[in-house]
């Protein structure tokens, strides 16, 4: 730890009102039928989804995070800035985290002024991702994915010259032409609010946040990879002139927090088995359009996959990935050791996990909030105050 | 004990050269005047069809960049690109005068290439071509399709093709198929078909023979009669118990061909 912690509380916002045969459908992204959406009960769920992040706000969390995807029953935030802008005005001191949506979906000047406009609402309390999207949004929106990440690095480029130089300016793309690029308005911070690159640490997307000096937020990766993406990236921005600092590398960490070890075990298992079983599900041509990925990271997830096939096992989940449930004692220890390990001390709980109900996710952020935030930033003080003395 | 797989490239020379900074596989095989053979956007079969062309021509067989043998080039990003790269390689080969004949992908190659420089190509055959959008008989979308789906609806008899396929899950070949994907993708995700086909198709003024097989489920037969529409001299011939692989199911279609090129 290096004297401080923080603590984001991330939101997917699930539909999870799925059909009785939802389990005949291979994918539950691109092609699954949105007769199922029943509008109705979706603005029951973002009401109390809102409250949720609202909630995170007042038990203490230091950021709440949304983030985008199209044609899925796992996420209803097609555009995260409409909820972003939602949350504003009823936030009281957690940072909006928008991580965000794909550059590649909107156009780079459009989006430059969509994020100014919420770090102007939100008085400089805007962070924002550029992720290059999963590969399924390549299937539900009319980009080409084989370019996709030549794309991207010339959008972020737009983007980023639109908030630091005064406008109007001129870009000569080879996606996008502007003459006149001069949004109004400009990020209330200076330069501009702090930027991540999002990714499972596939080296393109490692090398581009090394190169601008972004943050990574890195999602759904294993352990293994995890150590490994911030040790690539620390050496390789190094190499580019950049510091990454340790709160650029949250860690994804689905949490719960109950009584004891069983009783957390027993109110969070189910969910975490809908998570990975069935909000995550599609398939390999959905998660790989052609030209997304090199040939040689194609053939390294697809070896990957055939070892993490078969059926859900929380003892494999536990093991591979960063799952935290527990005992506030016992969720503060694995924080600690695993924030240690990876050189973060940047959190981003997954405490909304799949399909859990609304009071499970208000007893875990209560936990949270009063069990685990305090003490870790009470210790984390405490090193501050040692390592000064 | 898996069998090994037949060498799809058996019977031909390679070649390699380096055009505009592309690696350019190149087969060939017979000797006579230049026959060129497009390919189409799978290449895992092979080319043993086109063998009996050699007694009569000297068979070329250029693997497009971005496919099989040759190397990538994220640069060639349309059609057009491909038509200005097979100048520099015909250059490089010495080929001025040839027989075209294009095959699916390659088939709307060769159209491209021939309405832009028909004084070169003196008779033409489109295999099952791909390009037209064809809104009443559309053109299927292989990029959408689950790669493991596409062999079996290439053929009416899929033991033509079973000696090409792993027989169970294969990394090598699946990366394979997966580039030669990217590669289609780069050209032709926004738009698969060229709506400006039909305007020039005219310009296609040498020979021309359509052929197709009748049991296409990837680009239907009856397409023929919108091409056939659009080009002055144009001839069909469909195949009965074909599929879009027609060259490599039915030998008559290869000898049709020669017959036509003769």
């Amino acid at each position: 730890m290096s004297g401080t912690v923080r603590f984001d509380f991330m939101h997917f916002m699930p539909y999870v009102h799925l059909p009785e045969n939802h389990k005949d459908y291979k994918s539950l992204w691109v092609d699954f039928p949105n007769k199922y959406y029943d509008p109705k009960k979706g603005h029951a769920l973002y009401q109390r989804y809102l409250a949720e992040l609202l909630l995170a706000d007042k038990v203490g969390f230091d950021a709440v995070v949304v983030n985008e995807h199209h044609n899925t029953s796992y996420s209803m935030m097609a555009a995260p800035s409409l909820i972003a802008a939602a949350i504003i005005p009823q936030i009281k001191n957690a940072k909006i985290c928008v991580w965000g949506t794909p550059p590649n979906l909107e156009y780079p000047n459009r989006l430059a002024e969509e994020y100014a406009m919420l770090d102007v609402m939100s008085e400089g309390r805007l962070e924002v991702a550029f992720p290059l999207g999963t590969g399924m949004e390549y299937w539900a929106n009319p980009i080409n994915p084989a370019t996709a990440r030549e794309r991207h690095r010339e959008s972020i480029d737009i983007i980023l010259q639109a908030w630091t130089q005064d406008g109007p300016t001129t870009y000569y793309g080879d996606f996008y032409t502007y003459r006149y690029l001069n949004p109004w308005p400009k990020p209330y911070q200076k330069p501009h609010p702090p930027c991540y690159i999002v990714g499972t640490g596939s080296p393109e997307t490692v090398e581009l946040a090394a190169k601008l000096g972004f943050g990574y937020s890195s999602v759904f990766v294993t352990k293994q990879r995890a150590l490994e993406l911030n040790q690539n990236l620390r050496r390789q921005a190094a190499e580019h002139g950049h510091h990454i600092r340790p709160e650029q590398l949250p860690l994804q960490v689905i949490t719960y927090v109950a009584e004891t070890k069983e009783k957390a075990e027993e109110e969070a298992v189910e969910h975490i088995r809908f998570f990975f079983e069935d909000a995550l599900r599609t398939t390999p041509t959905f998660l790989a359009p052609p030209g997304y990925l090199s040939v040689a990271e194609l053939k390294k997830r697809a070896a990957l996959a055939d070892k993490l096939h078969g059926a859900f096992n929380f003892d494999n989940i536990n093991e591979s990935f960063f799952v935290a449930v527990g005992t506030a004692d016992q969720v503060v220890e694995q924080l600690e050791e695993w924030g240690a390990r990876v050189g973060t001390n940047h959190f981003n709980i997954l405490g909304a996990i799949g399909n859990m109900p609304h009071w499970k996710v208000v007893k875990n952020l209560t936990y949270l909030g009063q069990d685990v935030i305090p003490r870790m930033r009470a210790r984390a003080a405490s090193d501050r105050r040692v390592a000064a003395e | 004990m898996r069998m090994a797989r037949p060498d799809p490239l058996a019977g031909f020379e390679r070649q390699t050269h380096t055009v505009n900074g592309v690696k350019t596989a190149v087969l060939t095989a017979g000797r006579g005047e230049p026959l060129v053979f497009f390919h189409g956007a799978g290449t895992w079969h092979g080319f043993k069809f086109a063998l009996p062309w050699t007694e009569k021509f000297r068979v070329i067989v250029p693997f497009h960049p971005g496919f099989g043998e040759s190397g990538d080039d994220p640069g060639l990003s349309d059609m057009h690109d491909y038509v200005m790269h097979y100048l520099d390689l015909f250059d490089a080969l010495g080929v001025d005068k040839l027989r075209l004949v294009g095959f699916s992908l390659g088939g709307w190659l060769a159209a491209k290439f021939a309405m832009e420089h028909g004084r070169r190509v003196e008779r033409l055959v489109l295999v099952g071509p791909a390009g037209l959008r064809g809104k009443t008989r559309p053109t299927g979308d292989v990029l959408s399709l689950p790669p493991e789906q596409i062999p079996a609806l290439l053929v009416t008899n899929f033991d033509v093709i079973k000696p090409y396929l792993p027989e169970g899950p294969d990394l090598d070949f699946m990366g394979d198929r997966y580039r030669e994907g990217g590669t289609l993708a780069r050209l032709l995700w926004e738009h698969p078909y060229d709506q400006k086909l039909s305007r020039y198709l005219h310009r296609l003024t040498m020979p021309t023979l359509l052929v197709w097989g009748e049991d296409d489920r990837l680009i239907p037969a009856a397409q023929a009669e919108i091409w056939r529409s659009f080009i002055p001299k144009a001839d069909i011939q469909i195949f009965k118990g074909a599929g879009h692989l027609v060259l490599d199911e039915k030998r008559e279609a290869v000898d049709a061909v020669q017959r036509f090129l003769a």
